[in-house]
Order: C-alpha cells, then structure tokens, then sequence
C-alpha cells in the first residue's frame, strides 16, 4: 500500500515537474527578457538596418553592416577566435593539472602551497590586471628589468610581449583560477574510493587524472571554459591596453565604431557576430549533454 | 565494473610493498618533490609577479626607464584618493552595498532556476541556458544606453536598485550556469532516498539538495561579488551623478594609464572581495563536511 | 516596484549618512584624465563654495578620450529620448562630440549670459571642426599634440613631417604611435602627415567640404607613403601606451598631447629629461569646452560655475600653474596673474611663436571622418 502511494505521488510530481519547472525558471528568465533582451533588442535591429534613402527617410532592413564589418574587420573576428581559442586550452590544461595536484598531491605543504596561491587574480578586475601586465610584460618592463638584474638576460636580449602573445597571457591568468576553482571543487566532490583503487592498484596519478578524474568532472570544466570564452569576447580593457597591434580583438573595434564615427549599425553588427560565436559554442557543448540532462535520466 | 566489485576485487589483491606505500606518500621521492616544488615557485612567481608590480606602482611616486623599480616612493598617491573632498569612501561605500544586494537579489532568482534546468524536464533546455549568456556576451555599451532609456523612462534612474539590478544582469550568467552545473552534479540517490522514507519535495530540496549542491553556489556567489565589483558602463548609465562606485575610478584611472590611482583602487577593492571569499568558504567548508559521508 | 521602494529606501539612507543635506547640488560631468575630476573636486568646488556656501558640487568623471565624450552625450540623448531632464549641469566635453551635441538639440547656447565670454578669443570656441557651435562653449583649455623625444636616444629629431618620413627608414622602430585607435594622439598624426603631404591643410581646415578631395591622386599618395612609414614604426596601444613606451626607452620618439605629458610627468610617470617639440607644418590640437545641457534645471548656478572656472584668477593658478596646461581664454588676460617663471615654464619647449604657426586645429567633420576610414582601408 505504502508503496502504491508512493508511486503515484511520484508519478504525480513527476507531471508536475514540466510545469513547476517553468515557473521555478520564470522569474530568472523574465528578468533576463524584460531588463535585457528587450533593450537588446534596439541594438539587434540596429544592426540589421540602415538609414533609407533620399526618397524614404525611414529606415530599412539590409545587411549592409554585415558587409561593411566583415570587409573591414573580417581579421580581427578571425584573430578573436584564435585568441579565445588558444587562451581556452591554456586555460584548460592549467586548471586540470592544478586541480589535479589539490586533489591527488600527497605532500601536504605543497598542496596547500598551490591551494593558497592559485586564487589572487581572481581577485583582480581585468582592467587592473591588463595595467599590471602592460608594465610587467614590456620590452624594458619590470620582468625583463628584473631578469637583467639577475643577470640571466642583457639589455638587448629582451623582448616585450605587448601583442597577441601579452592578450593571451592576460586572459590565461586571469581566468585560469576561476576555471581551476570550479574544477578543483567538483574533484573535491568525488567519490574517492575509485581513485584509491585505481592508486593501490598501482597506476601512476598522471594516468588516475586523465583516465579517471578528469572524465566525472568534464561538466563542471566544460561550463566553467564556457563562461570564460563568454567572458574573454567580451573585454574590452585587455586588447586596448595591451596590444596596439592591427589585427585586434573585435571588441575594439566595436568601441572604436562608436567612438570615432557614431556608427551604431557596425557595432552592433559586429556584436551579433560576437554573440553567434559564443552561442554556438555554448550550443555545441549543450547539445552534446555534458551538462547534465535534468528528468531524462 | 560497479564500485561494489571493486571493492570486493580490492580486498583480495595482494597488499603493496611498504616500499613502494613510502615511494608514494613522499611522491614520488625526493626528485618528485623537487620538481614539483620548482613547478609550484613557477606557478608563484607568474602569479606574483604582476601582483608586484600593482604593489610597486601603490607606492610610486617616480618610476622611470631605467630605473628598475620605483626612483621614489610615498603615500602621495593615497592622499590624493582619500582626499577629504574627494568621494572615495562614499564610492566604496555604495560599491560594497551594491556588491552584496547584487548577490543577494542575483542568487535568489539564480537558485531556482539552476535546480529547474539542472533537476527537472524543461522544453527547449538548452535555449534557456544560452538565453543566460547573452548579457556577458553581447557587448554591452549600447544595451546599457537602451536600459538607462528605460529607466529614465520609469523614474528608477539614479537609484541604487537600478543599479544593482544591471549588476544582477551580468552575474546571471554565472550564477545561473554554475547554479545549474552544481545543482546537476548532486547525488540523485540520497534524494531518491530521502524521498523514499517520506520526505516531501521542498523538504528534500532544503535538507539534502541545496546543501550538496552549496560548494558550487558559493562559488557562484563569489563571482558575482567580483562582477559586481568590476562593472563599469551599467553603472555609469544607470546610476551616476546619484551613484559613484569605486570601480568607475578604477576603470578611468586604468584607461588613461593612471596607474598609481588605478593600483590603490584595486588594492582597496581586494579586501572585501578576499574578505568575502574568506567568509563564505568558512560557511562552505562547514556544509561540505555535513554532506560528506555519502 | 518593491526594488524601488528598496532602492530608494538605500539610496536615502546612503545619502544622509554620507552628505550633509545642501540645499542644492550642481552635477559636473568631467570627460578626460582623472585630474581633472580632482581639479574639480579639490579646487572649483572649494572656491565655489565660497560664493555659494549652500551648493554642493558633485562631479563625476566620464573617462578619457572621445569615449568619455560620447558618454556624456549619450546620457543626454537618452535623457532627452526618455522626456527626461537633464541630470547634468556642467559638463566638459572634448571637440570632436561638441558639434554633434549642438545639431542634436542638446545644449544651451549659454555663453551670451557669462560674464567672461569676452575674454575668449580664440577661434574654437566659435567652429568645431566645421560646426558653428557659437554661444553653445566656453573652452576650459587648449590642448595641442606635439612630437616627445628622449634626447639621449634621438639626438637630433626630425624637425617635419617630411623629413621624419625618411628618417624612419634608417632608424626602423624608433618612432611610435597608435595608429587612430584608442588615442587621440595617433589620430592627430595622421591628420597632420595628411596636412603636410597633401598641402591642402587650410582647406581642410577651414572647408568648405569638397568631396573630391577624398580619393584625389594627392590624398592616396598620401596614404601609400603613410602605408610605408608604418612599416618602420612601432605601434603603441594608445595615449599612454606612447607615454609609457617612450619612457621605457622602447621608443625614442612619438606624437603625445601635451597636457597629458606634463601631467605624467607630474605624476612621476614619465623620464624629466623627455622633451616636446613642434613639427612643420604643424599639429592639430583642440579644445575642452564646457556646455551646459539644454535641459539643465540648474541654469543660472551652472553660468556661475563656468564664470568662476573661466576667470582669469582661476584660469592663471588652476589650469596653467597647477597643471601646465594652455588656458582657454585668450593668454593675455592672464600675465598679470602670473610670475615669470611659471609663464616661461609654459613655454619652455614649445615657443608662443612656435604655436601661433605650428597650432593647427582638426580637419572638418567630413574630412575627419574621410581620413579614418580611408586609413581603416588603405593603410591598415
């Protein structure tokens, strides 16, 4: 009888979670549709229409943005996309291996060594840590300065990382303590009894990472990569500051369309591209279900 | 293999010698850890190396090529941004209240959702999470001058909840993201139980859910702590003259290569933020012993 | 609605615990350095206590460059779209967003009413970029670009345009700029390598706008010889990017604003011994105006703000003793206010004769606008 009950309760709630589950939803989702999509959505208009012609004085649909964007700043949304890209697996390794030595480290100093140090830049707003960065990876900046006193490079031996390789530096040290602060407390979660199997039994922890820890926290890695290739295309302060270079990350150009000729269309188009870049990376991740399946199971 | 059998296949295989147990504890013998410990001075020194320089530029007064650090050091720079006619303290003062209602306001909607998405079977899923992206990944200049329109429009303008609620607009993607990871990675066997001898849904949510899925909340809310503490343009738009954060100073002094104004800022921005994360790790190392012992 | 109960409820709160209550509040928007929002702070708003002990003066900063600008404007835009009055009473604006503010409908033409619009001579306040923008600003400084260079590195610079183009070529990577992003500074060294290469500065200057004048044989070969300077050059990452590298030693020379140079040097962040000079023809320079918003509620107080800022008095101790910056009324007004030392300091580097020639203002609008684009495609 109880567990007559049972079931029917459960099948109950289970109906119910399809509508119970919009509604605990809503108020998250209207919040985002009311304050944000719906402003947003000038902005995506604009980016698909153009002043009319002499005889119409309205505006009118076109794709014209779209041309003049890609004509002009085709490199710099490739040069994004490799940015992001190389800064992502960077980020990935980096944060595996120090989540990795906090979860499989046996020696007790120096894991709570890499426990404290891997979260300071966390703390560091990314216009902060782009200034930092600027005087520290210059060509006669404060490392090179300091490797000199040290006597391990002359003068002329120097080179300044102020271009690409300075954006991707920052980004990775930037982001790579959040994604390494996600990953480290989904290891921290997981059930030791395997590991420790697989260690009596001899296997080395290098392959105990690969093989056995990283496969249960790929969910919590994928999301935290995803957030942190949202947050990397959206920057503005790193490229500016950092690299004066041509190609630059579109950002940059986005801010310099606005700033030097009012010309909203581009910008905005340039920022439907940025969104389609990074909704598709979400998408690819999302439809391959890594994120977890809700009821389905 | 089922973790059961493991076990069981464990308890027969032959013990390890006490060598290799002594091999493994110092990890791997002494080289192990002497290459490991040189990994660790590495990882040290690129994380703080360009916290030096921030330190080194608080305290410059004069620092040119080719001196190697500063030529003169002093507080000057610190009279200047606590300057008694100056607003820093209202701006850091309004920038943590900002800070802490975000959070609050960002979590609260943010939890629901991430256990709804995470838990329960919801049409078009995967749309409703990339609806959550687009504040972070839609460059928000000309959102922001749209909301300020809003707002203007609705008389909220200059208010410290318009501000917050731009700053719960940015966090939502992480909270919400990370909300749904956390609330996903639960344990459904300890619901499932839980349920079995009785509990209600909302009981097992508070009881058993919520608090294993806390680690990632907490985290969650540190980072729209952060967030919060780093945005510029929604607050500029919707909340000046009215409201001055600590971090519109910061952002200014940054772009324009003010870099002594631009390091004292993030100094004084650090201590709460490594005071909140502090805090609520003490609160979540607590609740991660209780849900142990699955 | 609760938020806004909420939100109002903290924002009182806050501001009684934080202000005295004044009777009134004058609301300064500052675009450009952070000085200036210090100048504000810890030095108009002091004096003008004085005459006003029941004002409060509040002043936020927007940020530096035409981005700050265009923040401001924006606001406004979004003020007036909303039916809104304006939030802000004083605002200093750079020159380039001052003329679109104007045909926008956004300012009031205020100058007839200051007392000290008399002492303006110059020809910007009346012409930006084209745009008649009379009665509408009153300059708070003039700012102009010229070329920095370390002596110990460029013993002798190059005295023009043309003989820096050569110059390059046997000393690659010396020279440094930031192409026309993210600084002002590049920007005005294109139009000034435009200027001296097509000789047709004055028309440029001064219009009428002549659209085959973009794309004429002059203009492109202008630009192809820019394409081959560039390949000698470092590019720098903006203003202070320049400033920065320059004092490192990482270039020897590079086209800055002078203001902001001596404010860094000021501040301890550039090398003493750098040093400025103008090139022939010349460099563009331009104003910071302050405006006052069409819709303003604070009319009057705001008259009395930029009356006291534009005063010989404070336009001799403020902008020219304390930052080293061009006034922005007419330099004769002001010798009485100041010794000697602190005038020849002024001009220490750059001579009055020097400016009266080499000071250039910015091409019109569309010429502006021309020139960008046309590097956008062209040179980049």
């Amino acid at each position: 009888m109880a567990q007559a009950t049972a079931f029917y309760l459960t099948g109950l709630i289970m109906n119910a979670s399809r509508f119970s589950g919009l509604l605990l939803v809503a108020p998250a989702v209207l919040f985002i549709a009311g304050l944000f999509v719906y402003p947003l959505s000038y902005s995506f208009i604009d980016a698909f229409t153009v002043a009319g012609d002499a005889a119409d004085a309205g505006t009118r649909f076109s794709l014209a943005n779209f041309v003049l964007a890609f004509e002009l700043y085709g490199d710099d949304i490739v040069f994004t996309v490799l940015i992001v890209s190389l800064s992502a697996v960077l980020i990935a390794s980096g944060a595996i291996l120090i989540g990795g030595y906090i979860t499989l480290g046996t020696n007790r100093f120096l894991v709570n060594a890499v426990r404290i140090l891997y979260r300071w830049p966390l703390f560091i707003p990314f216009i902060v840590a782009a200034q930092c960065m600027r005087t520290f990876l210059a060509k006669n900046g404060l490392m090179n300065g300091v490797l000199i006193e040290m006597g391990m490079l002359t003068p002329l031996e120097t080179t300044g990382f102020l271009d690409w390789r300075g954006i991707v530096i920052t980004f990775v040290w930037k982001q790579l303590p959040f994604v390494a602060l996600l990953v480290t407390g989904a290891m921290a979660s997981l059930d030791r009894a395997g590991i420790e199997a697989a260690r009596d039994l001899g296997a080395g922890r290098l392959r105990i990472l690969w093989q056995i820890v990283v496969p249960q926290v790929m969910p919590t890695l994928i999301v935290a990569l995803v957030l942190s290739i949202v947050t990397m295309m959206s920057v503005l302060s790193v490229p500016v500051m950092i690299s004066g270079h041509s190609p630059t990350m579109m950002t940059v150009q986005m801010a310099f369309r606005v700033n030097a000729y009012h010309d909203y269309g581009t910008a905005n188009a340039l920022g439907v591209i940025s969104y389609l870049i990074t909704g598709l990376v979400a998408w690819i991740y999302l439809r391959r279900g890594v994120a977890g399946k809700g009821g389905e199971k | 293999m089922t973790q059961a059998s493991f076990w069981q296949n464990q308890a027969q295989a032959p013990k390890q010698t006490l060598a290799a147990r002594i091999g493994d504890l110092a990890g791997g013998g002494i080289m192990g850890a002497l290459a490991v410990g040189f990994c660790i001075l590495l990882l040290a020194i690129a994380i703080f190396g360009p916290l030096t320089n921030l330190l080194l530029w608080t305290v410059a007064e004069q620092w040119y090529f080719p001196h190697t650090f500063p030529a003169r050091y002093g507080f000057d720079f610190w009279a200047r941004v606590f300057h008694p006619d100056g607003n820093a303290f209202v701006s850091l003062r309004y920038s943590l209240v900002i800070a802490v209602l975000t959070v609050i306001f960002c979590l609260s909607l943010a939890i629901p959702a991430g256990y709804a998405l995470a838990r329960l079977a919801l049409p078009a899923r995967a749309l409703i999470l990339l609806v959550f992206l687009v504040p972070q990944a839609f460059p928000n200049i000309p959102v922001h001058i749209n909301i300020a329109r809003v707002f203007y429009q609705l008389d909220l303008h200059g208010t410290v909840g318009a501000v917050v609620l731009v700053h719960t607009l940015h966090g939502m993607v992480y909270a919400v993201w990370i909300a749904t990871a956390a609330f996903g990675a639960v344990d459904k066997t300890l619901e499932e139980a839980a349920r079995d001898i009785g509990a209600g849904p909302i009981r097992t949510f508070f009881t058993i859910t919520l608090p294993s899925a806390m680690p990632g909340i907490i985290a969650s809310a540190i980072f729209v702590f952060l967030e919060s503490l780093d945005e510029f343009t929604g607050t500029y738009f919707v909340g000046a003259p009215e409201i001055t954060t600590l971090p519109m100073l910061m952002f200014r002094a940054g772009m324009e290569g003010n870099y002594q104004v631009a390091s004292i800022t993030a100094l004084v921005l650090l201590v709460p933020s490594v005071l909140f994360m502090i805090v609520v790790e003490r609160f979540l190392r607590a609740d991660v012993l209780a849900a142990v012992g699955r | 609605m609760k938020f806004k109960t909420l939100g109002f409820a903290t924002t009182l709160a806050m501001a009684i615990s934080a202000h005295a209550q004044a009777e009134s509040i004058l609301n300064v928007a500052t675009a450009g350095s952070e000085n200036m929002v210090e100048y504000v702070n810890q030095y108009l708003a002091p004096k003008f206590r004085e005459l006003h002990p029941d004002v409060t003066v509040r002043v936020i900063g927007t940020g530096p460059g035409d981005a700050g600008s265009n923040a401001i404007m924006e606001r406004l835009s979004a003020q007036k779209d909303a039916g809104a009055s304006a939030d802000i009473d004083v605002a200093v604006v750079h020159e380039k967003p001052v003329g679109k503010m104007v045909t926008d409908g956004l300012l009031a033409k205020y100058a007839a009413s200051a007392d000290t619009a008399s002492l303006v001579s110059s020809d910007k306040a009346k012409n930006a970029l084209g745009v008649d923008v009379e009665g509408y600003v009153m300059p708070m400084f003039q700012s102009q670009t010229a070329w920095a260079y370390h002596p110990a590195l460029v013993s002798n610079p190059p005295k023009s345009y043309a003989e820096l183009s050569d110059w390059v070529k046997e000393n690659p990577g010396v020279f440094g700029y930031n192409g026309i992003r993210n600084g002002m500074s590049g920007v005005s060294f294109v139009n000034g390598w435009m200027y001296a290469f097509t000789g047709e500065a004055d028309k440029m200057m001064k219009g009428p706008f002549d659209p085959s004048l973009v794309g004429s044989e002059k203009w492109n070969a202008a630009l192809a010889d820019l394409k081959e300077f560039n390949k000698n050059v470092t590019f720098t990452p903006g203003n202070a990017g320049t400033l920065d590298m320059l004092n490192r030693g990482e270039i020897g020379i590079g086209p800055v604003w002078v203001d902001m140079f001596y404010s860094w040097q000021a501040d301890g962040r550039v090398n003493p011994e750098i040093k400025l000079m103008l090139p022939e023809p010349g460099m563009p320079g331009q104003p910071m105006h302050y405006v006052i918003p069409e819709t303003s509620k604070q009319r009057d107080l705001a008259v009395e703000f930029i009356e006291l800022a534009t005063s010989p008095e404070v336009q001799a101790h403020g902008i020219v003793e304390q930052f080293n910056w061009y006034p922005g009324i007419d330099a004769k007004y002001l010798e009485s206010e100041l010794s000697a030392d602190v005038w020849d300091k002024l001009f220490a580097d750059i001579t009055p004769e020097d400016l009266a020639t080499k000071s250039l203002s910015f091409p019109l609008v569309g010429y502006f606008d021309a020139i960008l684009t046309s590097y956008e495609r062209d040179v980049e």
